[in-house]
């Protein structure tokens, strides 16, 4: 099933959660809503799930009007970060819930609920735990168990909350490629919160960013992580170095530094923020030869898997870099702790600080 | 006792044990036990051809029952009051959670005259009911109604924090899997709420059973029809009967003892029943 939300809108008090948020999802597809605390993603989620009403705007199911339908008739699965399992009912009472609260006339009999409750033990691979209480179980667990429970009125949008927010590290990269594979499986469209960077672009089609209320950049994963289209989302996705400078005749000056822009749309502009990723930067010994970059102190070297993380600390003073290495270029290039250093960046993006603001509206 | 003291981080477990059972003993266990004594001096006999008169038979089923009731009243009042304080914002929402502690407050002879007052056949509400029939005070009706009163805080104050800690996201769930206010409410709400319920039942009863103060204004004390235990006990104190006194006491003790006991099981055995492994 398709969704359009359209312009929607939502104030708590005096804070404007959702400032005209206007999108697209297609049947089928998995979206992640990614952005920080506060930016009003599960506002978001909330409101197409029927949780929350929106102040004005619509959310379109399938072409039909939606926005005033409850929750219990939009035929949504909704999961929720802290599980909301039901704690004095067993695992199969649980996910069972939702077949049996159903009028007399469309309930399943008890036979039919039982084998589908036990299908979708079996798909979430937790058949052995059906008698047992929520409180029981690991978070993990509970998790599979609450998605098998949305999953049980065959919902026609599958919303999570931050599904694993709650969970630690090593289970959420387990669960994330298991829901991945599982949406693969059943196809139903589906939307998920997220302040992971990591997760929606491992796990979603299509990323949806969102910052104070609006759409910042929407797009296939690589594509938002590539290219992305205003500062905040540069930031927000991966780790970065901003540096503070001007744009003259091509050339950004940063400091002390001058640095030839390649391919770059942006010649001149006063001020401009330029943003390096820790990888694309190299990091060359000053031996005076007269190359062109950002000076820097090696403050603190760390190795960890395949990779060498450099501390630097600007020579004009002006703040902290970040450089990743690869094992092969450390070695080619043995830099020390205290040394003085050249940095270079290999690839550079400039957002002119007068630009005009994100558009607030993407229609796809 | 020595292995938990070993394994503990808490200091001091030697100490606050001793005194636990000290405080126990002097507060609860010797006052008790000295009634079960005093009790002995009748022999079994005694002790039971005592507490087996009609009128007393009488006044069991009248405390008991009217306690029961009570109890019963104001759990599903009580309930009703919590579930208005925690769920609604309203002016003078703090006024009305204030007054459901009155009770507790009010010293209980004052309780009773005004509810003897106000429940009589010329009192405020009595002269409501009179027409139809209906008489309140100085009958077994204004003991259950004198017994609610003084019940009331510990329903509302037992459910009360169980409420407020009740995970909106429950309902949230129940509501989006396609469940009706009513059977969220059923389903999901209310096995949470009753272990609490209980207790606070199982609180307003052992009160109720043991109230004196409130109910002999209200009651009318006629034998056989609207006599409390407690009264018969004041009674015999009075007319130096003291084994006859305590052994009254004792087999009250003993019937609220069990009941009390029994609420627990129950409880315990709901709130145990889904941690088991």
């Amino acid at each position: 099933m398709s969704i359009q939300i359209r312009y929607i809108t939502k104030s708590f008090g005096n804070f404007q959660a959702l400032k005209g948020i206007n999108f697209d999802i297609a049947p089928g597809e998995l979206v992640a809503l990614l952005g920080p605390s506060g930016c009003g993603k599960t506002t978001l989620l909330r409101i197409i799930a029927g949780l929350e009403w929106p102040d004005s705007g619509q959310i379109i199911f399938h072409g039909v009007d939606a926005t005033s339908r409850h929750v219990r008739e939009r035929e949504v699965g909704f999961v929720f970060q802290h599980y909301a399992l039901f704690r004095h009912m067993t695992v199969f009472e649980n996910i069972a819930f939702g077949l049996r609260v159903r009028p007399k006339a469309t309930r399943p009999t008890e036979h039919e609920i039982k084998e589908k409750v036990l299908r979708l033990l079996k798909l979430v691979q937790l058949e052995w735990l059906s008698d047992r209480y929520p409180p029981q179980l690991s978070g993990g667990q509970r998790q599979r168990i609450a998605l098998a429970r949305a999953l049980a009125v065959e919902p026609k949008v599958l919303l999570l909350d931050e599904p694993f927010g709650a969970l630690d590290a090593k289970v959420r990269k387990d669960l994330r490629r298991w829901l991945r594979n599982l949406h693969d499986e059943l196809h139903v469209t589906s939307v998920f919160v997220t302040h992971d960077q990591e997760e929606a672009l491992e796990v979603a089609d299509r990323i949806v960013v969102m910052n104070a209320g609006q759409v910042e950049q929407i797009g296939a994963p690589d594509e938002v992580y590539e290219h992305p289209a205003t500062p905040f989302v540069y930031q927000f996705l991966g780790d970065v170095n901003l540096f503070h400078g001007r744009v003259d005749d091509g050339w950004a000056k940063i400091g002390e530094a001058d640095i030839r822009l390649p391919e770059q749309e942006v010649d001149q502009s006063d001020s401009a923020l330029f943003f390096v990723r820790p990888h694309e930067i190299e990091v060359n010994r000053s031996n005076g030869n007269g190359v062109k970059g950002i000076g820097a102190f090696v403050r603190d070297i760390r190795r960890y898997g395949a990779v060498v993380r450099l501390e630097l600390e600007r020579t004009d003073g002006d703040g902290f870099v970040e450089a990743v290495l690869s094992r092969e270029e450390f070695k080619a290039n043995t830099v020390r702790k205290g040394d003085e250093v050249i940095l270079q960046p290999k690839r550079i993006k400039v957002f002119p600080q007068a630009a005009e603001p994100a558009p607030i509206d993407y229609v796809i | 006792m020595s292995v938990l003291r070993k394994n503990s981080v808490l200091p001091g477990f030697n100490l606050a044990m001793g005194f636990t059972l000290l405080y126990l003993s002097l507060i609860v266990l010797i006052p008790l036990s000295a009634t079960f004594i005093k009790t002995a001096s009748l022999g079994w006999g005694g002790f039971w051809q005592v507490i087996t008169t009609p009128r007393v038979l009488a006044s069991y089923k009248l405390t008991f029952s009217a306690a029961l009731i009570g109890a019963g009243i104001n759990t599903v009042f009580g309930l009703l009051i919590a579930w208005v304080l925690v769920r609604y914002e309203f002016f003078g929402k703090k006024v009305i959670d204030a007054i459901v502690d009155l009770p507790f407050a009010l010293p209980t002879a004052v309780a009773g005259i005004s509810l003897a007052t106000i429940y009589s056949t010329k009192g405020w509400v009595g002269q409501l009911f009179a027409p139809l029939g209906v008489k309140i005070a100085y009958t077994p009706l204004g003991v259950v109604v004198a017994l609610t009163f003084i019940g009331l805080p510990f329903v509302v104050r037992t459910v009360q924090p169980v409420l407020e800690e009740f995970e909106v996201e429950l309902e949230e769930a129940a509501a989006s899997l396609g469940a009706t206010r009513l059977q969220t409410f059923l389903k999901v709400i209310f096995p949470t709420l009753w272990p609490a319920l209980l207790t606070g039942f199982a609180l307003a009863f052992a009160r109720a059973v043991g109230e004196y103060g409130s109910v002999i204004f209200i009651a009318g004390n006629i034998p056989m029809v609207s006599e409390i235990t407690p009264l018969l006990i004041i009674t015999k104190l009075e007319q130096y009967d003291y084994a006859g006194a305590t052994a009254l006491a004792s087999s009250m003790l003993i019937v609220s003892f069990i009941l009390l006991l029994a609420i627990n099981l129950l409880q315990w055995w709901g709130q145990h029943r889904h941690t088991k492994h």
